[in-house]
């Protein structure tokens, strides 16, 4: 019964939960294009410009607006600190679970580690504790809703159980249990819809810790169109409406 | 609250979900960065007194009737019926923002609270809970522009009683053309302010520059921007916009009003003549050695408050400032000014619709960023500002001269 469950998870739940991500987020998206758009600006203007000099390069602005935060850094530096330390490790670990692939091969393919040696979802975890914890104190306590408890719990959760696979799967006598080329054979056939099961890569009682990572991280791609998580893609359109 | 009257309100908040507005509702985080942010929160402490809390009296409307999640678990992002109950939480909040965006500044993404707040204020309309000095006065411009030949009259006769005070100004014009009217093909058509004694020193300005001037029978001010009211605000400028058609002028010079002049230079679309503020007018005069001023006139020390209206949302950051500055050598910033500057707690028609208690408690961050300054003189160029901060004066007894920008050119004017 177990077995079944963890292959559950592990296989047709992770498609389940990719192919519905992808609808929501499609659906998400045209509902606001499909919306009137406002027709004047609403733009903020900046200092040093005259009220009829266009907008300079307003795109490449909002972009550089949406990844860099500004208006935070001035206002909130350490929230600013936090949340740009949280962005790249979130990119870095992206890209260390792209590298899990045996076609991509950032980290050598014998590394036993991803990208990070295990240190970037430890930034990660505490960027999220600390997202959390401010959310107990303050006037930010009073605007939080449950939803902002529970996603940053959802998101603790994942990186906690990533952590325990980096740090938790080397804590053996016999060293790793599973390496970076067992994920990435795990992830392969994925990608290759073989539906092979997941115990064939991934042995011993470290199983049940990448399930549920997985488990967690499916609920994850299934809450997210629904979620303020979406911001991801709306980031730097807002911010074009701020440029102008 | 019945099934009709909720239709027709929930009708005004899905009419109202543009592409900003939804992506606004949809992707704030809830992370706080805009609290400190409003003059009215960092004046009391009050965190009802947020963009972030206020925009979630929408908001939570928003998800659900709107929302996959507002419909299916309600309790995760706090979804609420539309009733009564909800409507007067509405009202609490709605006509405490003054739309100055200075939260849009700290929000990482760009947030406009004034548009969400828009849609509170149409919904209070809708459920005729709006404050009735401002759908008055409203109704009153809407009117005025209706019966045009009935109050032109009127109108023309109070233009007389100032014409004195201009000429005593500026000498160097008089005759009946001190203040013109109906000057087709003028280059400038000037709106001026309700009040007719406001009209004298941009009279005395414009004729001292030689202006080829027309003076608009309208009042600039716009109270259905105020009220949230697209339908009065469009009622309002349309009457204007007619004017300077019908005389097809080649500039509409708006008066220190910031509203009107952000209505005009934004809402109502492109046109054949161009709209810029009087103090872009001013600033021009004097680069062109049109007008001259006297430096000796103003004594002490002068700060400047920039409009929301006109400067973070405007963009006239410089112009009113090289006026002052052709007039005085004490001239001192506030801080923070410009883009950052805080709102003076009256815009958005709160000097007309809110209790004088409210706005002055809530503008105490305001009167200490005034004090700072060690100035003697506050100017200004929005009529709304120009009463809130007269008002601060007194309350928190700032012994300055608050004044209007136009009133001190005025005054130091040359020959």
């Amino acid at each position: 019964m177990a077995d079944n469950i963890w292959y559950f998870v592990m296989v047709p739940m992770v498609y389940l939960a990719v192919a519905w991500c992808a609808v929501g987020i499609a659906l998400r998206i045209t509902e606001v294009l499909k919306a009137p758009k406002l027709p004047r600006t609403l733009r903020i203007f900046p200092e040093g410009k005259g009220p009829d000099d266009p907008p300079v390069s307003s795109l490449v602005g909002a972009v550089w607006d949406a990844f860099t935060m500004p208006s935070l850094k001035r206002y909130k530096p350490l929230l600013w600190f936090f949340l740009i330390t949280f962005h790249i490790a979130l990119f870095l670990l992206v890209l260390a679970h792209l590298d899990l692939l045996p076609q991509i091969n950032i980290m050598s393919a014998e590394s036993e580690h991803m990208i990070g040696n295990g240190a970037v979802g430890v930034v990660f975890t505490v960027c999220l504790l600390y997202f959390l914890f401010r959310r107990f104190v303050g006037p930010v306590r009073e605007v939080s809703v449950p939803a902002d408890y529970l996603t940053l719990l959802l998101l603790l959760s994942i990186a906690i159980t990533g952590d325990m696979i980096s740090w938790g799967n080397s804590w053996s006598e016999n060293g790793f249990v599973m390496t970076k080329k067992d994920f990435g054979a795990y992830l392969d056939s994925l990608i290759k819809f073989t539906f092979a099961d997941p115990r064939q890569f991934l042995t011993g009682s470290h199983l049940a810790i990448a399930g549920t990572h997985v488990l967690l991280a499916n609920l994850f791609l299934l809450v997210l169109p629904f979620s303020k998580i979406m911001h991801v893609f709306f980031a730097v359109p807002l911010n074009k409406l701020r440029r102008g | 609250m019945e099934d009709s009257e909720k239709k027709q309100l929930l009708g005004l908040l899905a009419e109202k979900l543009n592409q900003s507005v939804r992506m606004y509702m949809d992707n704030c985080t809830r992370c706080g960065a805009c609290i400190e942010a409003c003059h009215a929160y960092a004046s009391t402490g009050d965190t009802r007194y947020t963009a972030v809390a206020r925009a979630q009296n929408i908001r939570r409307l928003y998800e659900k009737y709107h929302s996959f999640t507002g419909k299916t678990a309600p309790w995760l992002n706090e979804a609420v019926e539309l009733d009564e109950r909800w409507m007067e939480k509405v009202y609490e909040t709605a006509f405490t923002c003054t739309g100055c965006r200075r939260c849009m500044t700290y929000c990482p993404f760009g947030i406009d609270t004034q548009q969400i707040q828009v849609i509170a204020k149409m919904m209070l309309i809708g459920a005729d809970m709006e404050p009735r000095p401002l759908s008055m006065k409203a109704k009153g411009s809407i009117a005025k522009g209706e019966k045009l030949e009935a109050t032109r009259e009127k109108f023309v006769k109070e233009l007389e009683k100032i014409k004195p005070d201009v000429i005593e100004k500026w000498p160097g014009k008089v005759g009946d053309d001190v203040i013109p009217l109906d000057v087709k093909g003028a280059d400038v058509l000037f709106v001026s302010m309700a009040e007719k004694p406001s009209i004298v020193p941009a009279a005395a300005i414009l004729n001292a520059a030689g202006e080829n001037w027309s003076l608009s029978y309208f009042e600039a001010v716009n109270f259905g921007a105020f009220l949230g009211s697209p339908k009065m605000t469009q009622q309002i400028y349309e009457r204007i916009v007619s004017e300077a058609e019908r005389l097809g002028v080649k500039e509409m010079v708006i008066c220190e009003c910031g509203t009107a002049y952000r209505i005009m230079k934004h809402v109502i679309g492109k046109r054949d003549f161009n709209v810029i503020t009087f103090m872009q007018l001013i600033d021009r005069y004097l680069k062109q050695g049109r007008i001259k001023l006297d430096k000796s006139k103003i004594k002490g020390r002068i700060t400047y408050h920039d409009p929301c209206q006109i400067a973070r949302n405007g963009g006239i950051y410089e112009e009113p400032r090289n006026c002052l500055k052709a007039m005085t050598d004490d001239f001192v910033e506030m801080t923070p000014n410009r883009q950052s500057n805080w709102c003076c707690g009256g815009g958005g028609g709160l000097v007309i619709a809110a209790e004088p208690e409210f706005r002055l408690m809530t503008s105490r961050v305001k009167a200490e960023q005034i004090k700072a300054t060690g100035a003697k003189i506050l100017a200004t160029a929005c009529e709304m500002c120009f009463a809130q901060l007269k008002d601060l004066n007194d309350e928190y007894e700032l012994e300055l001269k608050v004044t209007m920008v136009s009133d001190l050119v005025a005054n130091a004017l040359v020959q």
